[in-house]
This record gives C-alpha cells, sequence and structure tokens, in this order.
C-alpha cells in the first residue's frame, strides 16, 4: 500500500449549484499524493461545498474528477470511499447516538469487520488512546476535541489515501487546536493526502505546504502556505486590512 | 404577450370571476332534480375544502379534525332544531357558535406540538368526536338523527332544492370572497409567513401562537357553517357522513386542487365531489383513483391543479431568459437630528445550556444607542445562540437581560419585534413561498393581533390599511433598491439580492435595534462596501445596530466597538484597535502568524484614514 | 381483583399488538423521518395476508405470518421507491402521500377481499389457563410471547449486526452516512420494510382477537401511532413502553365507559402530548434542521 505518484487528486472545472446560488465556480486543483493543499476563505466562500462536490454529497458538475487512475466524475458517494478517500465533515457529525467503537466500525462500512479492520482500529486507538478509552462510551457523550478525534479516526477506518477534512478546528480551544495541528502533521508524515478547509489561517499554513485562497465560490489564489501567509489579499480576509 | 403571462391584470380576474358567477347562476337550468341535489352537495364540500384550505395550506398547520368541525356543526343544528326546538337561525348561529368553541379546543394543541403530532391529535379528536356521536343518546346513536327543518327564508321555500342552490351560492359566495380577502390582506400574510417560516414571522412581529389559533378558529368556522348548509340541504345526518374515510376524501380535495390556493381547494372539492358522484357504483374504483391521484400530485405536482400555470410559466421563463434587472442603489435614511436614545441593550451573566453542552457561560455585555456593536469569535463560539437568546427564541438559562430598560428574558419573539428589536438570520430565511413585496409587507405590518376583528365587521379599515401598506412597501423597496424584484420569489434571485431583501425587511419594522447574524456571508467586494453603507445610514437614522461577522474588514472600518466571544465567554472587549492586538484574541481567533507587531501597524494605518 | 387482573392481561396483550405497531412507526421514524400515516393500512393488509393463508392455504399459523410479513414487505418497497424524491425535503407532503398510499391500500384491500370482513378462528385450540386464579386466554400469552420475541430479535438486529448500526447511522446524520460509504435510499428501504413486517406480524396476531375488515387498520394505526408517539417517537424502548400503556387504558377505557372508550384514549392522549409534546422517553429524532 505505497502511496504511489499515480495517486494524485486532480480536480478541474468543479461547480456546484443550490436553487439559483452559484455556491462553486470553476475551481480547479492537485492533490499530490501524500501531501498536504489547505483550502482558506471567508464564511460562505464555497470551501466547505467544495468538499462536499468531491464526496458526492451535493450535486455538482465537474470537468475531471480522479484519483490516480480511477475517474471519479460519475460515481457514487460509496465508491468514492472505496477508492480511498476519507471525509470529516465539518461540525464532526459523529453518530451521537452509537458507541466510539460502532462510530469507528462504521468507518470501515464497505469492508468486512473482522481481521484487518480490527487490525486498523487498533491504530487508530493506538494513535488516539482517548478513544481506545472511551471505546464503549457513546459519542455524543464526548468532549468538542474528542468528537473531532473520533470523526478523523472514523475516516482513517477506511483505510483512505487522501483525507478530507472541513475546518478540523471549528469551536476548539487553542489548545486542542494545536492538538489537532499535530494530529494533521502525524498524519501528513505517514504518506496520507491531506486536503484541508479551514478558516483558521495560522493553522492551515502550518499544517500544509500549498493553499488555494477562495473567494466567492472561486479560487482567489494559489500558492506556497510560506508565501501567503505574508499575502494583502489573506490579510483581507482574515484581519480586514 | 410574456407581461401578460406574467402578471394576469386585475381586470382579467374580475372578468373571469362574473363570468363564472354568471355560469353558476343559470347552472340549474340545466340541470334535473339529481343533478341538483350532487351539485348542492358539491358546494358543501367546496366550503369545507376552503376552510381545510386556509389552516392547512395557507397557514400550515396540519389539521385532519375538518370533517370533525363539519360534524358538529351538522350535529348542534341538528340537536337544537329537532330536540331543543329552537327555530333554525338561531340554531344555526349556536351550532357556528359551537364549531367555533371546538375550533379554538382543537387549535390548543398547535400552540405546543406542530406536524406529524398535530396531525395525530387532531386525527384522534375527530376519531373521539365520531366516537362520541355513536354513541350519545343526544345524537341519536349509530341511525343519526332525522326531521332537521330547512331554513325559512322570507317565505322561500327552501326545501326546493333548486332554491336552495341559490341560498347555498349566496353563502358560498360571501365565503370565497372573505377567504380571498383574508389571504390577500395583512392577516393572510401573516398565515402564510408562519407556514413558510414560523420563526422569522415571528422575528418580524407575526404573533405565532394567536395565528395557529387563528388558522383553527376559521377552519371551524368554514367547518360549521358547511354543516349547517349541509344538514339543512339533507335534512338526516349519521355518524358516518363524519368519518375518518371522509376527512382523507377532504384531504385529497384540497391536495388534487392546490392547498395553498383557495380556487383550487374549490376546483378541487367540486371535481372530487363530481367523480365520486358518477363512480358511486363502484366507489372502491374511486377511492383506489384518488388515493393515486393523490400520492402521485404530492410527488409530481405538490402544488396541486390550481399551481401548474405558474410551473407551466416558469418553465416557459427559463427557456427564454429574460435579461435580468439589475440591484439597484440603496438611497439612505435621513440622518436623525436629535441623539437616539432608544435601542440600548443589557446583557448580563446570560447562560445558556443545551444538553450538556454550554453555549454561552455568562456572557456580560453592554450596548448604547447609536452604536455599532460588533461581535465577532470563531465558529462555535456561541455567536449566534446570543442573537437567538437576545431576540427571544431561546430561552436564557441563567442571567439576566433587558432591552430599551426592559426585561427581555422569556418575551416571545413577536413582542420582542413589537418592542422595536428587529434582526436578520445566518442562513437567510426568507418566507419562500410569498414574493419580495409581500416579504416585506410582512414585516410593515406592526398592528396588534386584536385589530383583526375589522375582518368580520369593517374590512374598509382593512383594505385602507392595506393601502397604505402598500405604499410603505413601495417607499422600502425603492429605497433599497429592490423595486424591480417586487413581484419575484426570493429563491429565484441571486444570493447578494436576497441578503439586501433580509435586511430590508429587518428594516420594515422600523426597529430601535438591529441584529445582523454575518450580514457579509457569501457577499463579494462590492456588496460588501454597498451592506457598509447601508449598516452606517441605518445607524444614522438613529437605529442601534449589532452585528456578528467574520469579515474583519468590515468589523474593524464599521464598527465602534467589538465584543470578542470564544467557548461562550466574553474574552475581550474594546474599541477595533484595542481589541485587535490583544494576545488572548489573536491567539483565539486570528493565529498568530500574523504578528503582534503587523497588527498594529496595520490598524494604526486605518485609524489615520 | 380477579376482574382488574383479567383487563390488566387482556390490555397487554392488545398493547403488545400495538407496541409492535408502534415499534414499526417509530423505526421509519428515526431512519428516514417519515411518519407513515399507511401503517395502519399496511397492518389490515397484514392481517388479511395472514388470515387468508392459515385459512385457505392451511398454512401453519406461525409460517402464514411470515409470508404475511414478505407481502407487506414488499408494498413497503414499493411506497419507498415512489416518496424517495421527496425525502429529507419536504416533510408534510411526505406525511400526506403515506395518506394517499393508505387510501390505496383499503380500495385494494376491499376489491380483492370484499368490504364485509372475516373473523379469523383462534390458532391455539386449548382453554383458558389459570394463572394465580386469574383466567387468561392461551392466546393472549401467546400475543405476548411473540410479541417478545420480535422485539427482542429487533433490538439484536439494531446493536448487533453492520446493517442495524448503518440504519442507525442513518437515522442520526444521513449526510455523514452517506460519506462512510452507507447507501441512504437502501437503508431507509430496509428500515421500511421492517417496518412493514412488524405491521403485518401485529396485524397478523391481533386477527383471531378481533374481525378482520379493510377499516381495522385506521383505529389500529391510529392507536399505534399514539403509542410511539407516547413512548416518545422514534424510540423503540418507549414504542413498547407507548403500546403497553395505550393498550391498558383502552381496556381500563372499554371496562369504565363502555363505548366512550375511544373518546376517552384520545382526550387523555391529547392531554398528554400536550404536558409532554416529546413523550416517556424523548423523541429520537433525525436531523432535519
Amino acid at each position: 500500500m505505497n502511496p504511489s505518484t499515480q495517486g494524485d487528486l486532480v480536480v478541474e472545472d468543479l461547480a456546484v449549484h443550490y436553487g439559483g446560488v452559484q455556491a462553486v465556480n470553476s475551481v480547479s486543483f492537485t492533490v499530490g499524493a501524500g501531501r498536504c493543499l489547505g483550502i482558506i476563505g471567508a464564511n460562505g466562500a464555497g470551501k466547505t461545498s467544495t468538499l462536499k462536490a468531491l464526496m458526492g454529497l451535493v450535486p455538482r458538475k465537474v470537468g475531471t474528477l480522479r484519483l490516480g487512475d480511477h475517474d471519479l466524475t460519475k460515481v457514487k458517494p460509496k465508491d468514492i470511499v472505496r477508492h480511498g478517500i476519507g471525509y470529516v465533515p465539518e461540525g464532526r457529525h459523529v453518530f451521537t447516538g452509537l458507541t466510539v467503537e460502532k462510530n469507528l466500525l462504521l468507518g470501515a462500512y464497505l469492508r468486512s469487520w473482522k481481521g484487518k479492520t480490527r487490525e486498523k482500529l487498533a491504530e487508530v486507538y493506538e494513535m488516539f488512546p482517548v478513544l481506545g478509552e472511551m471505546q464503549h462510551r457513546l459519542a455524543g457523550a464526548l468532549s468538542g476535541g474528542q468528537q473531532q478525534m473520533l470523526a478523523i479516526g472514523r475516516a482513517l477506518m477506511s483505510e483512505p489515501r487522501l483525507v478530507l477534512l472541513d475546518e478540523p478546528s471549528m469551536g476548539l480551544s487553542p489548545k486542542l487546536v494545536e492538538e489537532i495541528l499535530g494530529t494533521l502533521q502525524r498524519l501528513s508524515a505517514s504518506g496520507l493526502g491531506l486536503l484541508l478547509v479551514e478558516q483558521n489561517a495560522k493553522l492551515t499554513f502550518e499544517a500544509t505546504e500549498t493553499c488555494v485562497v477562495m473567494e466567492n465560490g472561486r479560487i482567489a489564489m494559489t500558492g506556497s502556505s510560506a508565501e501567503l501567509a505574508h499575502d494583502p489579499l489573506v490579510r483581507q480576509i482574515y484581519l480586514g486590512l | 404577450m410574456s407581461s401578460l403571462l406574467r402578471t394576469k391584470p386585475a381586470a382579467v380576474k374580475v372578468a373571469a370571476a362574473a363570468a363564472i358567477g354568471v355560469a353558476a347562476w343559470f347552472l340549474p337550468y340545466g340541470l334535473d332534480t339529481y343533478g341538483i341535489h350532487v351539485v348542492n352537495i358539491a358546494v358543501v364540500f367546496a366550503l369545507l375544502a376552503v376552510g381545510l384550505g386556509l389552516a392547512m395550506g395557507v397557514a400550515g398547520q396540519i389539521n385532519l379534525a375538518q370533517v370533525a368541525f363539519f360534524g358538529i356543526g351538522s350535529y348542534a343544528l341538528a340537536i337544537f332544531t329537532t330536540n331543543s326546538g329552537l327555530g333554525f337561525w338561531v340554531s344555526a348561529v349556536l351550532a357556528m357558535l359551537a364549531t367555533a368553541l371546538a375550533g379554538l379546543f382543537v387549535g390548543v394543541p398547535a400552540l405546543r406540538v406542530q406536524s406529524h403530532y398535530l396531525g395525530i391529535v387532531t386525527l384522534g379528536l375527530a376519531l373521539a368526536f365520531t366516537n362520541w356521536v355513536t354513541n350519545a343518546q343526544v345524537a341519536g346513536g349509530a341511525s343519526g338523527i332525522n326531521g332537521i327543518p330547512a331554513p325559512p327564508l322570507f317565505g322561500i321555500d327552501l326545501t326546493n332544492e333548486y332554491l336552495y342552490y341559490y341560498f347555498e351560492l349566496i353563502v358560498f359566495a360571501l365565503a370565497i370572497g372573505f377567504a380571498l380577502f383574508l389571504v390577500r390582506t395583512a392577516l393572510g400574510r401573516r398565515l402564510r409567513a408562519m407556514r413558510d417560516d414560523s420563526l422569522a414571522a415571528g422575528a418580524v412581529g407575526a404573533p405565532v401562537p394567536l395565528l395557529r389559533m387563528t388558522a383553527f378558529l376559521t377552519a371551524s368556522v368554514y367547518g360549521g357553517a358547511a354543516g349547517v348548509l349541509y344538514a339543512g340541504l339533507i335534512h338526516y345526518i349519521a355518524p358516518e357522513s363524519f368519518s375518518v374515510a371522509n376527512m382523507f376524501l377532504l384531504l385529497a380535495m384540497v391536495i388534487i386542487g392546490g392547498r395553498q390556493s383557495i380556487v383550487g381547494c374549490v376546483i378541487g372539492a367540486i371535481a372530487l365531489s363530481l367523480v365520486r358522484e358518477a363512480l358511486v357504483d363502484f366507489s372502491v374504483y374511486a377511492q383506489l383513483g384518488y388515493g393515486s391521484v393523490v400520492v402521485l400530485m404530492v410527488v409530481f405536482a405538490p402544488t396541486g391543479l390550481a399551481g401548474l400555470p405558474r410551473r407551466i410559466r416558469t418553465a416557459v421563463q427559463r427557456r427564454r431568459h429574460r435579461t435580468a434587472p439589475a440591484l439597484k442603489a440603496f438611497r439612505p435614511y435621513e440622518a436623525a437630528t436629535e441623539t437616539t436614545e432608544s435601542g440600548s441593550l443589557e446583557i448580563s451573566g446570560i447562560s445558556k445550556q443545551f444538553k450538556g453542552l454550554r453555549a454561552l457561560d455568562g456572557v456580560t455585555l453592554s450596548v448604547s444607542p447609536g452604536e455599532i456593536r460588533g461581535i465577532v469569535g470563531p465558529n462555535g463560539s456561541g455567536k449566534t445562540t446570543l442573537f437567538n437568546v437576545i431576540s427571544g427564541i431561546y430561552t436564557a438559562s441563567g442571567g439576566t437581560a433587558s432591552f430599551n430598560g426592559r426585561p427581555l428574558v422569556g418575551r416571545r419573539p413577536y413582542q420582542l419585534s413589537h418592542q422595536g428589536m428587529s434582526r436578520t438570520f445566518q442562513n437567510l430565511r426568507l418566507f419562500a413561498q410569498m414574493t419580495v413585496e409581500e416579504n416585506l409587507l410582512v414585516a410593515l405590518d406592526r398592528t396588534p393581533m386584536r385589530s383583526a376583528w375589522q375582518y368580520v365587521v369593517w374590512p374598509i379599515g382593512i383594505w385602507r390599511h392595506e393601502r397604505r401598506l402598500r405604499r410603505a412597501a413601495a417607499e422600502l423597496l425603492d429605497r433599497f433598491g429592490l423595486s424591480d424584484f417586487a413581484e419575484d420569489a426570493p429563491r429565484s434571485l441571486p444570493y447578494g439580492i436576497q441578503r439586501r431583501v433580509e435586511l430590508a425587511r429587518a428594516m420594515a419594522a422600523e426597529p430601535s435595534l438591529l441584529l445582523l447574524d454575518e450580514p457579509a456571508a457569501g457577499l463579494n467586494g462590492q456588496e460588501v462596501g454597498q451592506l457598509q453603507e447601508i449598516v452606517r445610514s441605518i445607524r444614522d437614522s438613529g437605529v442601534t445596530v449589532v452585528l456578528i461577522e467574520h469579515n474583519m474588514g468590515l468589523v474593524m472600518s464599521l464598527c465602534d466597538r467589538v465584543t470578542v466571544l470564544a467557548s461562550g465567554r466574553v474574552i475581550a472587549e474594546g474599541t477595533p484597535a484595542e481589541v485587535a492586538v490583544l494576545p488572548e484574541v489573536i491567539e483565539a481567533y486570528l493565529g498568530d502568524s500574523f504578528s503582534t507587531a503587523e497588527v498594529v501597524e496595520a490598524v494604526e494605518t486605518e485609524a489615520l484614514q | 381483583m380477579q376482574v382488574l387482573l383479567q383487563t390488566l392481561v387482556g390490555g397487554l396483550s392488545f398493547g403488545a399488538v400495538y407496541a409492535l405497531v408502534a415499534m414499526g412507526f417509530s423505526i421509519v421514524y428515526r431512519t428516514m423521518g417519515l411518519v407513515n400515516f399507511a401503517h395502519g393500512q399496511v397492518v389490515m393488509v397484514g392481517a388479511y395476508a395472514a388470515s387468508t393463508f392459515s385459512m385457505s392455504s392451511r398454512l401453519p399459523f406461525i409460517l402464514a405470518i411470515v409470508v404475511a410479513m414478505v407481502v407487506t414487505g414488499l408494498i413497503a418497497l414499493v411506497m419507498e421507491r415512489v416518496l424517495r424524491p421527496l425525502e429529507n425535503k419536504d416533510f408534510d407532503l411526505m406525511l400526506i402521500g403515506t395518506i394517499g398510499f393508505g387510501v390505496v391500500l383499503e380500495a385494494l384491500a376491499t376489491i380483492i377481499w370484499g368490504a364485509t370482513g372475516h373473523a379469523v378462528p383462534t390458532p391455539v385450540e386449548t382453554g383458558p389457563l389459570d394463572l394465580f386464579g386469574v383466567r387468561v386466554r392461551t392466546y393472549n400469552l401467546v400475543v405476548l410471547g411473540i410479541a417478545a420475541v420480535a422485539t427482542v430479535l429487533l433490538l439484536l438486529f439494531l446493536q448487533r449486526t453492520k446493517r442495524g448500526a448503518a440504519m442507525q447511522a442513518v437515522a442520526m446524520d444521513h449526510e455523514a452516512a452517506t460519506a462512510v460509504g452507507i447507501h441512504v435510499g437502501r437503508s431507509n428501504a430496509i428500515a421500511f420494510a421492517i417496518g412493514a413486517g412488524l405491521a403485518a406480524l401485529a396485524g397478523g396476531l391481533v386477527g383471531p382477537l378481533l374481525y378482520v375488515s379493510p377499516t381495522l387498520g385506521g383505529t389500529l394505526g391510529i392507536k399505534g401511532f399514539a403509542a410511539a408517539i407516547l413512548g416518545g417517537f422514534g424510540n423503540i424502548g418507549g414504542a413498547i413502553a407507548g403500546g403497553l400503556a395505550i393498550g391498558l387504558l383502552d381496556s381500563y377505557a372499554s371496562g369504565q365507559f363502555q363505548g366512550y372508550s375511544d373518546l376517552v384514549v384520545f382526550l387523555a392522549f391529547t392531554v398528554i402530548i400536550m404536558i409532554r409534546p416529546t413523550g416517556f422517553f424523548g423523541e429520537r429524532t433525525v436531523n432535519r434542521a
């Protein structure tokens, strides 16, 4: 399961409409295999819609969408998961009424729950010991930070090559945001590709190498995270300067 | 041609109504005695259906007790005339009163529960009614009551079904006229606003609990009138006429015809009555037929027959792109000459607890009149919860708050609206099935519910009020540059324009305090600039403004003071320049990739400009 | 005392039937957020199918019920497929759509089996049992037993199987469920079919207790729905509690108020719902923001 160079996620000309509203408009980018791409932008800029569209959760129009050699333009969400894309939704969206363990197992819904999935479960518990401690508790009883870890763990259970993360820092205290950053860096170091959507520019710039800035459903600019951190447009969005 | 399609002139409607009236007047000449009987029954059902349409389609209250209202009207009339020996007209009035009381009784649960809960409660109460009449001695048990007299009317023999038809026709015309008047004027608009979005309706001042009661009261009065007409027509009633099966038939009439349109309800009722009569020997197949049609209707044509012309029209319009009218410039309000004294907001130690989650934790803040206050903080820090507590949507778990010196905790949203509080919502809450103009008209109407008596005794007063409202709406549309969109459905408009409409709607209530929840979300740079200008003008006209915003540019340049929330607590407060340099704010919100020095420098530059 | 206990046992076995109906309502509601107003008519079709198979094909009673469950399950799949375009969109329209289906089912039943209905002989021939001095119809105990077994099986399915966990996940968050690869439409269809199966079980069991006719579904459906809401809508445990409560209330009311029992039951129900709109155990809702 070496992440091959063939595993790039290529998105060309993505568009999303809701009713009369164009939420995402001709968005194109590539996430190299095992690399990290960040998407930042204001609320309503179309970041979340972009991720949902990639997962097939909202109706979309897309020119090219492929992961490595697999064409994903027409496939259903379950095939996207099967081809190795995991998704951590905004606001965590864990299954609150189910146990931590059930939540994780459901992450591997498309696989058998025996054998390899058990190993993967142990791996996730090793990565997030707190989840192991609370495996029989209901997910709804977890704190915000723990739920975020659970959501990430759930996405890892399908053994993805690339994980889409939507605002993992949302509603978390600065200390927990640091922890999330550490987690992302560990994931990245393990060779997993990340597509990180964030409002927290600091976190994004530290966790990623390259970033795109979205504004009004379009990509306003693309660049290395280090450069963007000092770019006037980025400062305008985040500081209004 | 296309303009004719878009707005059918009133003259066409009047002419159509006149033609139908004439046709209805001469109809009996072409019918035998059986035919006129069928028509008489159909008219009764049409009346009943209009009542159901008003509750369900117009006010959005699931009412499965309509057939029970019908029954109460019939039974009360029957009991008063045959058992108590009262005259027909006295009995009719008493029967209507009894039904109205029943309507209020059935409406009470609607104050607590909605949707399917309301469905089962109303259906249960309807069953309770049939259960009672089948058993009660006074109601004649399963065999019912016979010998109900026809109404005496200046010596006209109303046992003659032809003459009874004209009697029914007059009552029916009045009932339809009233229903149409209601739907098209202030009270009906409030009902429709409640149907589309009860939260937003409350926030613009529509008294939701009273409106729910009004919906059931109106439905029951129509049901009672239908019941009286029915009993006076066939002189004999039995429990099976008011069974659940007939309730579902009535529901089918309203759904097939179009529940949101009075005319649609009438068409559905008359059509299905006639079909049922034609298939009287194959009633099971008729049942099969209308059941299937209901299913197909909800899936493919949820607006019913009455909604078809509009659907076709929009389909045609979509094909030939009409040139998009432009959003015009905002015309600023006149600046207030005196200093503002109203619109103050004092919040002290407010907490809000959801199951296990403390969304607000002892928030204290004070906004003085005429201020623009910004509330910022990371997503999930409790900003919108705070707005919901202030505007009465949530009740605080602890703490006190006052608006203009009056305590606000425990007040309902519509009461706060009438005291001068107005708000917008993060995810646009426009009344989707009303036009832009109607959206504003709902908020412009500041009359208390007690003046609704005018509908019954002084419709001219309503009409005058209506004309004033329309003038005010035109003025407001013009001020916000929205005149070209007055007749459009909000959903069909670009996002930026929808935001503008919501802002105009919030200002329609002439508030002293305006709460804006992320007004710039989804707007482009130019629109943000316009928004800034509008909010300034609103403040200068003497309105206090509190806004939640992520667009820091807007916050920095617009707000007098900024409050920063994190994890449900206030972590900082001050002028934008003061707040932006506080280390804890940068840590919690901005992220320290922007060094403090840079921020200070930039803020100073901003201050100089 | 004896009479009271006898009423109690009778009430409990009807209560068990209501509980099965209520569970059907609840499982559909919690997975797809739909109130199936045709559920009562599905119960009626189940009662007809079970009694027809057991009386005319001479199938054993239990087997006849299983066949009836399959039949209603298939009906449910059709209903779900037709109404799928409205899922997660317009709640009230879907509700009205199911009312339409209920009317259709009732008409179909009248066409197939006639309007008059038939009585179903009790499948248990033995005489009444004497339990601590109380005479109990054996069949009442059979009903209680089967209902209990069905409940246990349902709970095991939901808690122990992957498909059961997936159905619960869909109920809690259909978008997150889609994102882990669960086919929400299929999960909903299965939920609908299970609901219908429970309805057929309830119908098959109630056949020998009542007279089977096309209008049987109306009352059973409404009382079962009331039971589901009383317990806390969408809550399986609540459905059982609500079902037993309605069963007991019903038999008490028919003892005390004879013909007026429906009136009493529905007035009591209305009052309880006004006091506690979310029922005894609270609603388990789907996310419908």
